[in-house]
């Protein structure tokens, strides 16, 4: 077996502490009094904290975004201070010899094109001749659960879930003894998800596993032991997961893990109650004129039909969440709406044409000034230095007056949860301010149709909640929502209405049972549906 | 866009070595660059583009098209040179555009010169992955891999960075960054596309890098190698027939010259 090192980047001292550790064979990582602090920062991320792990132990490091468990991860992976210089200190750490480091995003862990030569990079960088290669890179992918007769493929034709697999595949051709784990699979939809962790379910054995993640469902069997953070970056507790679960539930649920039952759990909660339940103004949406009309509409990339649409409607306090596989065409669907793709067949928004060839002209100008869109990645749509002038941007443009455009921001400050925030530049943000600061920029001028690509996306739960929250008071404001989600829960708790696309077609349309409720009380089922 | 650069059928010249490949060329880039006879620069021309067309492996249609701005370089380049260039015998004269024999004979001879340097260039690009070219320069030149996968690992962030160029014009457009127009705002509206690209690239680029440090990748030291890059029988069937392109050049030059310029240098 080839143990790999690179002790050329690890200092001299800590080799003299891995020294120290042949001593005591038990310990295989760990770091002693660390402090840390981010250059610019007041607070510490970490202040006088140790932890240690046996050899063969499996740990999950679990706790709030933002408590440093990912910064940790790197200092006891050997990657702060050795790579990514960062002022810390610490009085001893044993940093593995044999380790490989699997990250978050399946976009960035690789450096050449095809699987072949992506692989063949890791076992060139160990000196393994050439001859010897096939056979390694095949006996790699097998672990992970890849069949390839020809390994010469690109890795851009994989799916994420694939891509996530692949990179395992390559941190395991070193074979290495000790796995860090820094959120697998929080990029990942579910079908990867699980495809992911099935694959470190069956390389675990023999090895020692140190994970980050706040999904915490697919691991139960994988753990033996669970650290529990505080957001301060202080260790809260220690024990094996169904134990420390049973002692520690609040906090799980004050931190956002995704923990099994966590939906459950909002849901009986106050916020989940009010979530949930129908009040009796509760727009009566059937009765009012359908705010989007689509007949054999059809959405192009390429002069290629993406998205095909063969009817369709959105009445005001519609919750409609779009389902379906990756690459299906929900993306593209949003984007025809918006006019950003070109577009065939009827689209009617509030009664105006937008088919016409006298609307294609501006026609996105024209989609946005009745839809709100929230992308993917919130970075992508900031426009200001500051989150009060992001909320502000489309107000101006609107050419609103100075004192109601401040005291809509100040309200807004309020209901996104943005407050002490006004002058940070957006991207200074946590993951889940900046995915409320990017809804709060879009429905900031009331417009009566929002579509949101995936907002839940690699979001811890508390966001996820409140995220969910907001869409449902908008709705009950009389605004539409449209969301992309993997997350089958929703369709089956929140939504109005499920539309399934699959292969580029919207397939199926169907009334959720809160939206039957709904409809039941207003009386008109049928209406709803536009079959009569 | 990968595919588009994938040629269709293969021969000696993508089997060549690309170091021996890239030394021809530097050898062919300096003949052509010393070369000032007319007669001469246009068969070389001539017998490069065909050269191209029949060993690059690539379509017709598709060499067409990259080679468009090549013509576009072409013709402004000469005309440049035929309508300002100094000159004894005047053509033809209107203010201070004066076109004589010398200055049209030179103009054209730049335009012949800029596409054999067009010819040579993507004879070398058409054939040769950027993969294969860097392997070869580590294992021939004594490229430092460090440079060698920093290049390769950029060219795979590129088609990242065009993704989210569009993604940000359709989010600017959505956000209706109208007011942006006219004026000196043309700079902010460039701040725009450039910090949200640049924040993401910075960031990708950096992940990349501690990933593959994470993989034993310490940019200098010794490694085996997936590819390996030999000389072999192909380097001469190129370098024969390069050299064959340039002694037929050079013969019809001598027999059959079509301008009988010989040398286009304005000389007093």
């Amino acid at each position: 077996m080839m143990n790999t090192s690179y002790a050329n980047v690890i200092a001299e001292s800590d080799i003299e502490v891995a020294e120290q550790a042949a001593v005591v064979p038990d310990i295989i990582l760990g770091v002693q009094d660390l402090r840390l602090k981010f250059p610019g920062e007041a607070a510490f991320v970490f202040k006088d904290l140790s932890l240690s792990v046996r050899r063969g132990e499996k740990v999950l490091l679990l706790g709030p975004s933002g408590c440093g468990k990912s910064t940790l991860l790197q200092v006891l992976s050997g990657i702060m201070p050795e790579m990514v210089e960062v002022p810390l200190r610490f009085k001893e750490r044993i940093v593995p010899e044999s380790r490989g480091v699997l990250f978050q995003d399946p976009d960035t862990q690789f450096c050449m094109p095809y699987i072949d030569e992506e692989l063949a990079f890791v076992l060139e960088n160990l000196c393994i001749p050439r001859e010897e290669m096939e056979t390694r890179m095949r006996q790699a992918l097998d672990q992970v659960g890849l069949f390839f007769e020809n390994l010469h493929v690109p890795i851009n034709s994989l799916s994420q879930g694939m891509k996530q697999r692949l990179a395992l595949a390559s941190v395991l051709l070193a074979d290495p003894e000790v796995l860090f784990l820094d959120e697998p699979s929080a990029l990942l939809d579910p079908e990867g998800r699980k495809q992911i962790w099935e694959a470190i379910h069956s390389i675990a054995e023999g090895r020692t596993l140190v994970i980050v993640e706040h999904r915490i469902e697919e691991m139960m069997g994988l753990v033996d032991n669970v650290v529990l953070f505080n957001p301060d970056g202080q260790i809260l507790g220690q024990a094996p997961p169904m134990k420390l679960f049973a002692s520690f539930h609040e906090q799980l649920e004050q931190f956002g893990i995704w923990y099994p039952g966590v939906w459950e759990v909002f849901f009986m909660s106050r916020d989940g109650e009010k979530l949930l339940s129908l009040p009796k103004d509760a727009p009566r949406s059937s009765l009012a004129d359908p705010l989007i009309e689509l007949k054999q509409f059809y959405g192009y990339r390429q002069r290629r039909a993406v998205i095909e649409v063969e009817q369709a409607e959105i009445y005001p306090g519609d919750f409609i969440v779009i389902t379906g596989p990756n690459g299906a065409g929900k993306s593209s669907l949003l984007l025809s709406l918006m006019g950003l793709l070109p577009t065939d067949g009827t689209y009617r928004l509030q009664g105006i044409d937008m088919s016409g060839d006298k609307a294609k002209k501006r026609r996105t100008e024209k989609a946005a000034r009745k839809i709100g869109f929230v992308f993917q990645n919130p970075e992508m749509q900031f426009v200001a230095d500051q989150v009060s002038e992001e909320i502000a941007f489309s107000l101006y443009e609107e050419g609103d007056d100075k004192d109601n455009i401040s005291s809509l921001v100040r309200q807004a400050i309020g209901q996104f949860g943005l407050e002490g925030m006004e002058h940070r530049h957006p991207y200074q943000l946590s993951l889940g301010q900046k995915r409320r600061l990017s809804v709060a920029g879009a429905t900031v001028l009331n417009k009566p149709v929002l579509l949101l690509d995936e907002p839940t996306f690699g979001q811890d739960a508390v966001s996820t909640f409140a995220i969910l929250s907001l869409c449902e008071e908008l709705r009950r404001q009389g605004i539409a929502i449209v969301m992309i989600t993997h997350e089958e829960k929703l369709a089956d708790t929140i939504a109005t209405l499920e539309w399934r696309v699959v292969n580029g077609r919207l397939v199926e349309r169907r009334l959720t049972k809160r939206g039957e409720t709904i409809a039941k009380r207003n009386g008109a089922i049928g209406a709803w549906m536009g079959h009569e | 866009m990968n595919d588009f650069l994938i040629p269709h059928r293969v021969n000696p010249f993508h089997r060549a070595n690309p170091v021996a490949k890239l030394i021809c060329m530097i050898a062919l880039f300096m003949l052509t660059l010393f070369t000032h006879r007319l007669d001469f620069i246009f068969y070389q021309m001539t017998c490069f583009l065909l050269l191209l067309v029949f060993f690059s492996g690539h379509r017709l249609w598709k060499i067409s098209i990259i080679m468009t701005p090549f013509l576009i370089v072409f013709l402004a380049s000469s005309s440049t040179m035929i309508l300002f260039g100094k000159g004894d015998t005047i053509w033809w004269a209107w203010g201070l555009i004066q076109i004589s024999q010398e200055s049209f004979y030179r103009g054209i001879h730049i335009g012949f010169k800029a596409v054999t340097f067009a010819s040579e260039g993507l004879l070398f690009v058409l054939t040769t992955p950027s993969v294969a070219l860097f392997y070869a320069l580590m294992q021939k030149a004594k490229l430092p891999p460090k440079f060698a996968y920093s290049f390769m690992a950029s060219i795979r962030l590129l088609p990242m960075v065009w993704e989210e160029l569009q993604i940000r014009r359709n989010a600017l457009k959505i956000r209706g960054a109208r007011s942006l127009r006219g004026g000196m705002k043309w700079i902010g509206g460039l701040k725009l596309y450039i910090v949200p690209l640049l924040v993401q690239g910075i960031r990708r680029a950096h992940r990349v890098a501690v990933a593959m440090e994470t993989k034993a990748f310490d940019g200098k030291g010794r490694r085996s190698y997936y590819y390996p890059s030999e000389y072999s029988r192909n380097d001469c069937w190129v370098v024969l027939l390069l050299c064959a392109a340039v002694g037929a050049a050079l013969l019809m030059s001598v027999f059959l010259p079509p301008f009988g310029v010989a040398d286009v240098r304005y000389q007093l």
